[in-house]
């Protein structure tokens, strides 16, 4: 056996074929939404594509468990780039989410999911407890959970702090909270919510509002929540065909190569084409879980999870979003959706989830 | 390691944990094709037919209404395509861009057309007129500058001309936007859609399944800024059909002018027919101001008017007839043989029944006078006397059959019923029993009796052509219509008719001073006491308050011998018949010959 065998023989293709089944899927889509506007995009995307499969190799060749010493670091840059962007951040409308360094424009928030993910495994690495996290236990995650997430609440962007908290919450309730712990938790939860309520900015306030009732607005803020289920409910069993959406080619659907893409996806190749891009991605969520069960350490099986919480969370919301069950906040879908942060951001994870598959049978 | 045994167990704890996760990613993404399920395949239609909606605009062509001629094919209603510019406010970026270009083809001031379009952003989707009716030149320049101007749309809609607009509003009607209470009525195969105009009242509402036509479509797909992509389906529009009238456009004018500014009401019909040939209520309205939404002063003023300008007074005004009545006892009295022509019947100036006194209108009497002697000199007392003898079952069974009562049929809607009093109606009406006087006063036109100019004129018409009661009409396509015909024969016929000829001709004539010498006219006035028992003693009735004055009354048929049209006219306080409508009436027959384009000498000859 050689070593390139040996190498190659670990790797979990089977995850990796699915992803690129979704991307293929993704880049198809893409196609269709901008080819009459603005072409340029799809073509960025093969880019993205190659930038992300780089990153991917460089995430999966260097043995994860450096993280367990980079983690402290990571946490030290995310905290800097968050709160860079109050610094020298653009602001477009409304909310800064982007620095620019040189010619790149990066989003800090971004990153701070895959730098939480990370963390997260490295706390439950190091801080393990026999009975599970109690009251007093929790303090410290808490804050350093707060630190981003408040930090992303601020530029606003409430949708992805909310996915950095919850894909922290999911990971701490694997690492096991006391029960005591958990329902007083549960039951200070459901009674500040009407707090949280408050402190939203009027446009969120709107969006959850327009969720609720969308022909409250039609044109307006439930425009995108509106044309999206037209789009998605229209396309009917088989779709009406590769190109052939309505919706998407007359531009109905705004930002569908981005947080639409999925009713470009639902219009054009119906039912048949939605549930086999929802397959995939149980398929590709399941394995990542599968290969954290199998991980060797600790820190390996709660980056796998981690990472399957981001994808589940990114996936259910964007598509919730598309089909209307749940309000329009901005979260894209992964490996289909155009963009280059978050390609990169869903290459690493591949990346990370391959190496500890591969790295089981190392050590 | 130090933490073997518990770091194993930890590690079981948390691959069992995410069991829970596994489970998790399971559930959530069941709801999503559980939901994908309804929308795509339960509910795929109709959010497919959404879809369409949402890119196929689908806009309705108006058809062109028909035109409304008078019976020598002379316009009355004229209909043609008019071009508005339309303005979808949201579309707009640059005000001052826009409404500068369109202030150069328009000629307008810029800041007004600046103004509206900012006005109207308000509603950013709702879009509004910029500019109604321009001309073709104005439409062809903003039709080739349309990609330069976003948001801007040419729209084409029918306008209604009316060219003589005052001169027959009440039988050609108006036309005005479609009310929601008659939307929700409709069916939607009736292709009224909410702001289509639809005819109101007269010809236009009565012939608005002819007029109207069919709406054409035009379907094209649009993208989301409302961008016409291309046209998919059109479905070119039907113009509505003519609809052609029996009213003479002439007549009609002249009639208008005869009663100038004066209530009341002209109509002219030929007597052997039923074709009305002219139909005047006065004052008239501008039927073109019901054609856009006006403001509400306007229309209160309109309502308001206590002269009821939009009331046609010569189907819905209901008078007594007066002495007019005299010629329908006439009538009725010779051809159930009460009276010969040659008898003679004294007048003392008064007539005497029980304690009653009734006077003549002529204190010092008439003598001892004959049936067309009476018409003449409209001797009260002589009708008193055949009123008590027919007694009031006989008039009124003959004024029914003859047509007064109901309606006469004619095709316009709302027309008033009028009233023949009978002694069944009094009793129901007031609960008393019907007195022998009543009768007398009913014979000489002032009792209870009600009747309406064009009952008038159908009446009329149907004594002086012989007995032959016929459907007045103002459409050309309505078929004649014959309704009773009681035969008077010829001798009783001719009696009448020297009678209501003398009206005019005889030197004691009530009606003598409209004689023309070059035409013969039959007729008889007819005097309404607006305020009972009140007797002037001033020497002028036009010193009395308007309210309070007589409405006069006359009708009269030319050539006499066989009359080719019978006019009826009334003037609402106008004072007595002969003085005040008796001219109307002459010079209604006087345009008729002339239209005729007969010469002096013919128009004698004819009247020979």
């Amino acid at each position: 056996m050689s070593r390139y065998d040996k190498i190659t023989n670990n790797i979990d293709w089977g995850l990796l074929a699915t992803t690129m089944a979704i991307m293929a899927i993704g880049l198809l889509c893409i196609y269709s939404a901008v080819r009459v506007s603005h072409i340029s995009i799809f073509f960025k995307q093969f880019v993205w594509i190659g930038i992300g499969i780089v990153i991917m190799i460089i995430a999966f060749a260097v043995d994860y468990r450096v993280h367990l010493r980079l983690a402290w670091p990571l946490y030290g840059m995310m905290v800097l780039g968050l709160v860079l962007v109050f610094v020298i951040g653009r602001e477009i409308s409304g909310a800064r989410r982007w620095i620019s360094l040189g010619p790149l424009s990066v989003q800090p928030s971004e990153l701070a999911k895959i730098i939480m993910i990370i963390w997260m495994a490295y706390w439950g690495e190091k801080k393990d407890y026999f009975e599970g996290y109690g009251m007093k236990e929790l303090v410290l995650p808490a804050i350093f959970i707060f630190i981003p997430v408040g930090l992303i609440l601020a530029q606003p962007d409430l949708g992805t702090s909310g996915i950095v908290g919850m894909i922290a919450l999911i990971m701490l309730l694997l690492l096991g909270i006391k029960r005591s712990t958990f329902i007083t938790l549960s039951a200070l939860f459901i009674s500040i919510l009407p707090f949280g309520w408050l402190s939203l900015r009027d446009y969120q306030r709107n969006r959850i509002f327009t969720f609720l009732d969308p022909s409250r607005d039609p044109l307006g803020t439930g425009y995108h929540a509106t044309q999206s289920k037209i789009a998605v409910g229209s396309g009917g069993l088989w779709g009406k065909g590769f190109l052939e959406g309505t919706q998407t080619q007359l531009s109905f659907l705004p930002e569908h190569h981005t947080d639409f893409i999925f009713s470009v996806v639902a219009e054009e190749w119906g039912f048949a084409g939605s549930a086999l891009l929802v397959f995939l991605y149980i398929v590709l969520v399941t394995k990542i879980i599968q290969i954290g069960h199998k991980a060797k350490d600790r820190f390996g099986a709660m980056l796998c999870f981690g990472i399957a919480g981001y994808f589940t969370l990114h996936i259910f919301i964007n598509m919730s979003m598309a089909i209307g069950i749940f309000p329009v906040v901005g979260v894209p879908l992964p490996f289909v959706s155009y963009g280059g942060s978050f390609m990169f951001i869903n290459m690493i994870c591949i990346g990370l989830v391959l190496n500890v598959s591969w790295r089981r049978f190392i050590f | 390691m130090d933490h073997n045994i518990p770091g194993q167990i930890l590690e079981e704890e948390l691959k069992g944990r995410a069991k829970y996760l596994t489970v998790f990613v399971i559930l959530l993404f069941s709801i999503l094709v559980l939901r994908l399920t309804n929308m795509q395949i339960l509910k795929g239609s109709y959010y497919e037919g959404l879809a369409r909606n949402n890119r196929v605009r689908v806009v309705n062509i108006p058809a062109q209404r028909g035109k409304i001629f008078d019976r020598n094919h002379e316009i009355l209603a004229d209909s043609r395509p008019a071009y508005n510019v339309m303005v979808i406010p949201e579309d707009i970026e640059k005000i001052s861009d826009v409404s500068q270009r369109l202030s150069i083809i328009l000629s307008r001031d810029q800041k007004e057309i600046a103004d509206k379009i900012r006005e109207a952003k308000s509603k950013p989707f709702n879009p509004v007129y910029i500019a109604r009716d321009i001309s073709f030149p104005q439409m062809a320049g903003i039709e080739s500058q349309l990609f330069s101007l976003p948001g801007i749309s040419i729209d084409t809609s029918n306008e209604r001309d009316y060219l003589s607009k005052e001169v027959a509003p009440h039988v050609i009607g108006f036309l005005g936007e479609i009310s929601r209470k008659q939307l929700s009525k409709l069916e939607p195969e009736d292709g009224y859609s909410p702001g289509d105009l639809i005819g109101k009242s007269g010809v236009e509402f009565i012939c608005e399944d002819i007029l109207r036509g069919v709406k054409g479509t035009r379907a094209f797909e649009v993208d989301a800024l409302g961008r016409k992509m291309r046209v998919i389906d059109e479905q070119p529009p039907v113009s509505g059909q003519d609809v052609v009238l029996t009213i003479d456009k002439r007549l009609q004018m002249i009639a208008r002018q005869s009663l100038g500014e004066r209530a009341g009401a002209v109509v002219a019909i030929n007597p052997f027919t039923g074709e009305i040939l002219a139909m005047v209520s006065s004052p008239a309205y501008d039927p073109t101001v019901f054609l856009t939404p006006m403001p509400a002063e306007v229309w209160n003023g309109i309502i308001g008017d206590p002269l009821h300008p939009l009331e046609n007074r010569a189907i819905r005004g209901q008078y007594s007839p007066g002495s007019m009545y005299k010629v329908i006892i006439a009538a009725l009295a010779m051809t159930s043989k009460f009276i010969t022509p040659t008898d003679k019947n004294f007048c003392p100036g008064k007539y005497t029944l029980g304690d009653s006194v009734f006077r003549c209108w002529r204190k010092e009497g008439h003598g001892s006078i004959g049936l067309v002697e009476a018409l003449t000199v409209s001797c009260d007392v002589y009708f008193y006397n055949l009123g008590e003898r027919l007694g009031i079952n006989r008039m009124s069974e003959f004024s029914t059959e003859l047509g007064l009562g109901r309606p006469t049929g004619i095709e316009l809607k709302d027309e008033a019923t009028g009233l023949v009093p009978t002694v069944e109606w009094k009793r129901r009406r007031f609960g008393q029993p019907w007195h022998k006087g009543e009768s007398v006063i009913t014979a000489i036109g002032q009792g209870f009796t009600l009747v309406t100019p064009l009952q008038v004129a159908k009446v009329m018409s149907g004594i002086v052509n012989g007995g032959k009661v016929l459907t007045p009409r103002i459409l050309a396509s309505t078929p004649q219509k014959l309704e009773t015909n009681f035969n008077i024969g010829a001798e009783e016929l001719d009696v009448i008719k020297r009678g209501l000829l003398s009206v005019v001709d005889n030197d004691r004539g009530t009606a003598r001073a409209i004689k023309d010498p070059m035409f013969s006219i039959g007729g008889k006035t007819g005097t309404v006491q607006v305020v009972r028992g009140l007797f002037s003693k001033l020497p002028d009735e036009a010193d009395l308050p308007y309210k309070m004055r007589d409405h006069a009354w006359f009708f009269g048929f030319s050539p006499v011998e066989n009359p080719e049209i019978l006019v009826v006219a009334i003037v609402e306080h106008g004072g007595h018949g002969a003085s005040i409508a008796a001219p109307v009436v002459r010079d209604v027959i006087k345009g008729y010959y002339y239209s005729k384009g007969l010469s002096d000498e013919q128009v004698r000859q004819d009247n020979q």
